[in-house]
Order: C-alpha cells, then sequence, then structure tokens
C-alpha cells in the first residue's frame, strides 16, 4: 500500500512539472495558433536565467522569478513583433520559425557555456519530508503549487479581465475581434509574451531540481506536446489535467511495468485518445475555451 | 578592366611569399589531425582530450620531435559522425595530416577511422570506449586505452574483491543492482557487468535501463529501494546521473555501496549534490590524476606541465589517458620509421612493455584486433569532496584507503 501511494504522489508531482510546462505552449497555440517549437528553449533560458541571477547577484532561484519571469516575457513580446508577427499570413512559416528559433537559443546557449553542465544551489533543494514512509521533496511541491496557482489565475484572468476577455474573442474569431475594436496584434503579442513567462516561470521552479544542458528543454517539450493534445488544444485546464495524467501514467508504468516503456505508455495513450476523441479530453467546442474554434 | 599598381603586385608579391613560407613551415612539421568535439554539448571534454596531446606532443618536441620534426596539432572539429568525416576529409586534403588521433565519442571514432582509410591514414584512438571499435577489424585503427569491456569488469572486480572483501562478505551474500541508461553504451556496460558478476557467484537482484531523457527516476530508484541492494551499479552520462543521485537522496535511499561508470565524478555532480551527498560514493573511470606516481610513473610531470600551461588542475581524467595514448602512438611511429598505417599498427604490435610503464599505470600489449590490454579504468571515491583513486590498492597514494566500508 505504501509504494502504491509513494507511486500516486510521484505522479502528481511529475504531473505537476507536465501540467507547468505545457500550459504556456497551450495558451500560445489556443491564442495564436502556432505550434511553438522553442517553448522547450524558453524553459531552458528559464532554467539558465536562475542560474545567471545566482552567478551575478547571488540570488536564489525562487527569487530571481522577479526577474527572470518578466524578461522571458519581454522576450516573448519581442520574438512575436519581429519575427513571428511579420509572417503572420503564412503559418506555416511560423512554425519554422520557431523552429528556428530552437536551434538558435540552443545553440547560443551551447556555444556561451561549452557544453558544461550547471546547477542552482538552493537550500530548499535539499529539504524533504517524510509523511508516512512517502518522500516529498519541498521543491517538487513548490512546482505541484505553482501549477495549480498559475492554471487558478490565468482561467481567472481569461474570464474576468478586459485583457482576458480580449484574448478570449480573438481565439474565437479574430476578424470580429477586429470589427469590435480589439488589437489583435497587442492581443498576439501579450499572449506570447505571457506564453514565454510561463515557461520562464517553469524553468526557475525547475532550475534546483536538475542538471541544466541546452538540450534539456527538449526533454520537457515532447512530453508538453503529449499533454496538450491528451488535455484539450488550447485549453488552459486541459494542459493542468493532461499534466497530471501522464505524470500518472509514467509514474505507474515507470514502477509496476518497467521504466524503461514508461514513455512508450503515455504515448499509446495519447494515441488512443487522438482516435477516440481528436479534440483532446477537456477540449469542449465553445466560446468558454481557449482556442478551439477554427478561424474563420 | 583590373588595374595593376605598384602597391598591389607588391602586396601580392608578399602574399605569396608569405604563403611560400607558411607551407615550407608546414611542410617541416609532423602533423596530427586531433579529431575531438570542439563546439556544442560535450566541447569541453572535447577540449580536454586535446590538451592531453598538446602536452605530449610538447615533451616529445622538447626531446627533438618525431622522425626529425617538431609535432603540430591541427584540430578537427567532430561532434557527430557526419563531421568526423568532414572533418577527415578536410585535415587530409586541405592540411595534409600524416596521422589521425581522437577521441572519446565512440560514434566520432567509429566514422572517422573508416573516413581516415580512404586516405590510408591511421587513426588512432585513445579515449573512445564501444567494444565494436576495435572488433572491426579495421587495418588503420589502433585503441591504446581501455574498452567499455574494461569498465565493467573492473566494476565487477571492484565488487568481488574491494566491496566483498569490506564489508565481510562473501561475493554470494552480496545482493547487487544495475542501473544502466538504455542507449548502447550503457546496456553493453550494464550487461557485462551482470553477465560478470553472476559468473562470480554475486546475487544481481535486478537490472533497471532507463531513458537518459527521462524527467522523472523516482521509478528506478522505487523499484531499487525494495530490492535492498547491498550495491548499486549505474552507467549514464552526466545530467541523468544526477538526477538518479539526488532522487535517492529525497527518496531517503543509500545502499551500503554505490558504483558510478564514467560519471559522477567531476565538477557538475559535486555542484549537484554536494560534497555530503557525494561521501562515500565510488566512480570507476580513466585513471585520475591523484594516482601514485610509483603506480603510474611520470604523473607528476604530467599534472605540473598541465598546471604550468592551463593554469589548474585537469577538469577531468580524460587527458591523462589522451597524454599516454599520444606518447604511444609517438613510439609506434618512431618504431615504424614511418606513418603508413600497416607498419605503424605491425610496430605497435611489436611493442611490449610492462604495467606501470607509463603515467596512467598502463602498459603495452596489443592483441590481434590492435586493442591495448594493459591499459584500465581505476577506481576513485569521493572523500572531503573530492575524488581520491583507491583501487586497484597500488594506484592510490599510500595512506588513501577506501571510506565507508568497514575493513574485516
Amino acid at each position: 500500500m505504501s509504494a502504491f501511494i509513494n507511486v500516486v504522489t510521484v505522479g502528481l508531482l511529475l504531473g505537476g512539472i507536465y501540467g507547468l510546462v505545457s500550459i504556456g505552449l497551450n495558451l500560445i497555440f489556443g491564442v495564436i495558433r502556432i505550434v511553438n517549437f522553442a517553448q522547450g528553449e524558453f524553459v531552458m533560458l528559464g532554467m539558465y536565467g536562475a542560474y545567471l541571477a545566482y552567478l551575478l547577484i547571488g540570488v536564489d532561484p525562487y527569487v530571481s522569478i522577479l526577474v527572470v519571469v518578466p524578461s522571458l516575457f519581454l522576450f516573448g513580446v519581442v520574438v512575436q513583433r519581429f519575427i513571428l508577427q511579420p509572417l503572420q499570413n503564412e503559418p506555416m512559416m511560423q512554425v519554422f520559425a520557431t523552429f528556428g528559433l530552437l536551434l538558435l537559443l540552443q545553440n547560443m546557449v551551447l556555444a556561451i557555456t561549452r557544453g558544461m553542465s550547471y546547477t542552482v544551489p538552493t537550500p530548499l533543494s535539499q529539504v524533504h519530508f517524510d509523511l508516512g514512509g512517502v518522500s516529498l521533496s519541498l521543491s517538487r511541491l513548490i512546482v505541484l503549487l505553482s501549477v495549480c496557482v498559475v492554471a487558478i489565475g490565468l482561467s481567472w484572468f481569461l474570464k474576468h479581465t478586459l485583457l482576458g476577455k480580449s484574448v478570449r474573442a480573438v481565439t474565437q474569431d479574430r476578424r470580429s475581434a477586429r470589427l469590435m475594436g480589439i488589437n489583435v496584434e497587442w492581443t498576439y503579442m501579450l499572449t506570447f509574451g505571457t506564453g514565454a513567462a510561463l515557461a520562464g516561470l517553469a524553468g526557475t521552479l525547475l532550475a534546483p531540481i536538475y542538471t541544466m544542458s541546452p538540450q534539456i528543454g527538449g526533454n520537457f517539450i515532447v512530453a508538453a506536446f503529449a499533454v496538450v493534445v491528451l488535455g484539450g488544444l488550447g485549453s488552459v485546464w486541459g494542459a493542468f489535467a493532461g499534466g497530471f495524467i501522464i505524470g500518472m501514467i509514467e509514474a505507474f508504468a515507470g514502477y509496476y511495468v518497467n521504466p524503461e516503456l514508461k514513455h512508450v505508455a503515455w504515448f499509446l495513450v495519447f494515441i488512443i485518445v487522438l482516435i477516440v476523441r481528436p479534440s483532446g479530453l477537456f477540449g469542449v467546442m465553445g466560446a468558454e475555451e481557449v482556442g478551439l474554434r477554427e478561424q474563420n | 578592366m583590373i588595374k595593376f599598381t605598384k602597391r598591389s603586385l607588391l602586396l601580392a608579391a608578399a602574399g605569396s611569399l608569405a604563403l611560400a613560407g607558411g607551407s615550407a613551415h608546414a611542410q617541416d612539421a609532423f602533423k596530427v589531425g586531433a579529431i575531438n568535439p570542439y563546439s556544442g554539448a560535450v566541447a569541453l571534454y572535447g577540449d580536454e582530450v586535446t590538451r592531453g596531446y598538446e602536452l605530449a606532443a610538447e615533451k616529445i618536441n622538447a626531446n627533438g620531435g618525431l622522425l626529425g620534426k617538431p609535432i603540430k596539432i591541427i584540430r578537427g572539429n567532430a561532434t557527430n559522425a557526419q563531421e568526423a568525416i568532414a572533418s577527415i576529409d578536410q585535415l587530409s586534403t586541405r592540411d595534409n595530416v600524416d596521422v589521425f588521433i581522437g577521441t572519446y565519442m565512440s560514434a566520432v571514432a567509429a566514422a572517422g577511422s573508416e573516413a581516415a582509410l580512404q586516405y590510408d591514414k591511421l587513426y588512432w584512438d585513445t579515449n573512445a570506449l564501444a567494444a565494436n571499435l576495435t572488433e572491426r577489424g579495421l587495418p588503420n585503427f589502433v585503441r591504446s586505452g581501455p574498452s567499455a569491456g574494461t569498465f565493467a569488469e573492473l566494476s565487477a572486480k571492484a565488487v568481488v574483491d574491494l566491496v566483498a572483501n569490506g564489508l565481510g562478505k562473501k561475493p554470494g551474500d552480496l545482493k547487487v543492482w544495475i542501473t544502466h541508461e538504455d542507449s548502447v553504451y550503457g546496456t553493453t556496460i550494464g550487461d557485462r557487468q551482470a553477465e560478470l558478476l553472476k559468473e562470480a557467484g554475486v546475487k544481481v537482484v535486478g537490472k533497471t535501463p532507463y531513458s537518459a531523457k527521462s524527467i522523472d527516476l523516482t521509478d528506478v530508484i522505487l523499484r531499487m529501494r525494495d530490492g535492498a541492494p547491498d550495491v548499486w551499479l549505474s552507467t549514464g552520462y552526466i545530467p541523468d546521473s544526477n538526477l538518479l543521485l539526488r532522487t535517492a537522496q529525497g527518496q531517503n535511499f543509500k545502499p551500503p555501496v554505490t558504483i558510478f561508470n564514467g560519471t559522477a565524478d567531476t565538477k557538475e555532480t559535486l555542484e549537484a549534490l554536494g560534497p555530503a551527498g557525494l561521501e562515500g560514493i565510488f566512480v570507476v573511470s580513466y585513471p585520475r590524476y591523484d594516482i601514485s606516481e610509483k603506480f603510474g610513473p611520470g604523473k607528476d610531470e604530467y599534472l605540473a606541465a598541465y598546471k604550468a600551461k592551463f593554469g589548474g588542475e585537469p577538469i577531468a581524467p580524460q587527458s591523462l589517458n589522451a597524454y599516454v595514448g599520444f606518447q604511444v602512438m609517438a613510439e609506434a611511429i618512431k618504431a615504424a620509421g614511418g606513418t603508413k598505417p600497416e607498419a605503424v599498427v605491425a610496430a605497435a604490435k611489436a611493442l611490449n612493455k610492462p604495467l606501470g610503464s607509463y603515467a596512467t599505470g598502463f602498459g603495452v600489449k596489443f592483441d590481434d584486433k590492435m586493442q591495448n590490454g594493459l591499459a584500465f579504468p581505476t577506481v576513485g571515491q569521493w572523500q572531503g569532496g573530492k575524488v581520491v583513486t583507491v583501487y586497484p590498492n597500488e594506484a592510490a597514494v599510500p595512506g588513501v584507503k577506501p571510506i565507508g566500508l568497514s575493513s574485516k
């Protein structure tokens, strides 16, 4: 029984990581309808940002959020304005552009770090709780709490603020939104910036858990794509729930079947969901959902 | 129409002279193409390997060079098989190098040596580990350093000898759990370890392959914890090895003995785990620069030269292994009196040097497939935030003993 509870805990904590990495990706996809291949590299930049903040000003990675997240937001705005916006009418080229960005960012960090792996030290990463034989790491618990806060916050923002409503309007019908006086380009910049900032947040929160390398973003992004498709393309809560589903499948398959086959298990579920329900488990057609309706 | 002025003609003449002078100078040198990754994720250790070559070349140059010429090392960047072929092409045609030497990446060594064969040039391997490199029987390929098999053999030997003795148990009473990343690198070593341990009567209670790209490895640790092994043997890359060790720490899993192969001995792991988290962990790696001078004569000279040239201690033990490999290659070329692969291979095969002939403690005796049978890794252990060589016993500096094992 203890092993079962342990595996459920592992799945929940892992789900938190997947959810956090996926929410930004799903937001960008839902609103701008771009599959952002560089999202994993934004996470990687967040990690290196935390390391840089530690190196230059000696701050804890959790404090570096105050610098890294706004920086990634600005970076996202710049990418949207100067790379993606000029390609607005060529969606295929936008996807290629994000792929180019992936290679550019990865190789830039490679060139700067010479491939050396780094870890950001924080006293919190050494803190573990033992609850009846189940070990909980504080740094993973922080990720879990953060993804809950982000999902609730983002959902509230999209439903109850004017800016959020403009994002939803653009999502539902870009042309009508423009006719209603919404600045579509600004909305895109805000969305891409927020997506990048969320990746930055994920990066800073994950930095104390992993040894970072320039390629680490790729490890997250494959899972994140599975999460968003499984949970529901464009849905904040879909990414949230999808993260936990993938996390649970991975934890159970890894422990009870074989760690080598755990990725096979969630890809299998992913393919079955795609066949049975192509819009994802939580992707419900409707205006209150983000990014599910076809653009006219 | 092109106008020639006196000035442009003079400049052109000066340029031609400089070029001619340069090539005349280059022809006077014995050119060695050093194939390694100098860019990308693995550049750090590519540089480190070449530092070993440079130190060996300087030592040989100080004694009159090779075949009467000063050695000049020309770097060929190769982070993967395709780049290895391109670099060999370029160094063969543009620079006309005499021989090639490289690298610790097996895929690069495999492709590079085949490309070098097209130009009928020797490919001398110092640091790559994959067993199949020598099994191909390539006529221009020689490996002076240890192979993956020797890493598996030494880790198994350390379990049977060092650990069993240290814990006061019979090998048959020891329970070992093997984890390894699931590419050919980790699988080859993990499979061989299991085979050797079973032959020695040790109980291999579990063997868990995992993907090095996994975000989470708690499942691996939980499965292993259930098996309550006395010894945990692991083979992986740096990020996944660090994640495994950190997860084990988080799950309060601390078997009596932990042995990592090839990784977990660098600053990157120290940064991730801290000295306390690593204390007592064993690592199987290339002979380290802290081995005793008696075991590896010339080690102190190497260390002093490294510090003088690069301003600090070696980043990793790869450079010492490369330093020795380069020296063995130079001896074979000298004995062959030329660089034709078949002549050098024959001369290398005739070399017969006992253990303890080089700074790594290696001897030289090549088998039919041109694998040096007297090259091996050593076992180090984290003690007080540093890795110190503890096994074989004679490799350790007097006074250095393994910790965490109660002696009989």
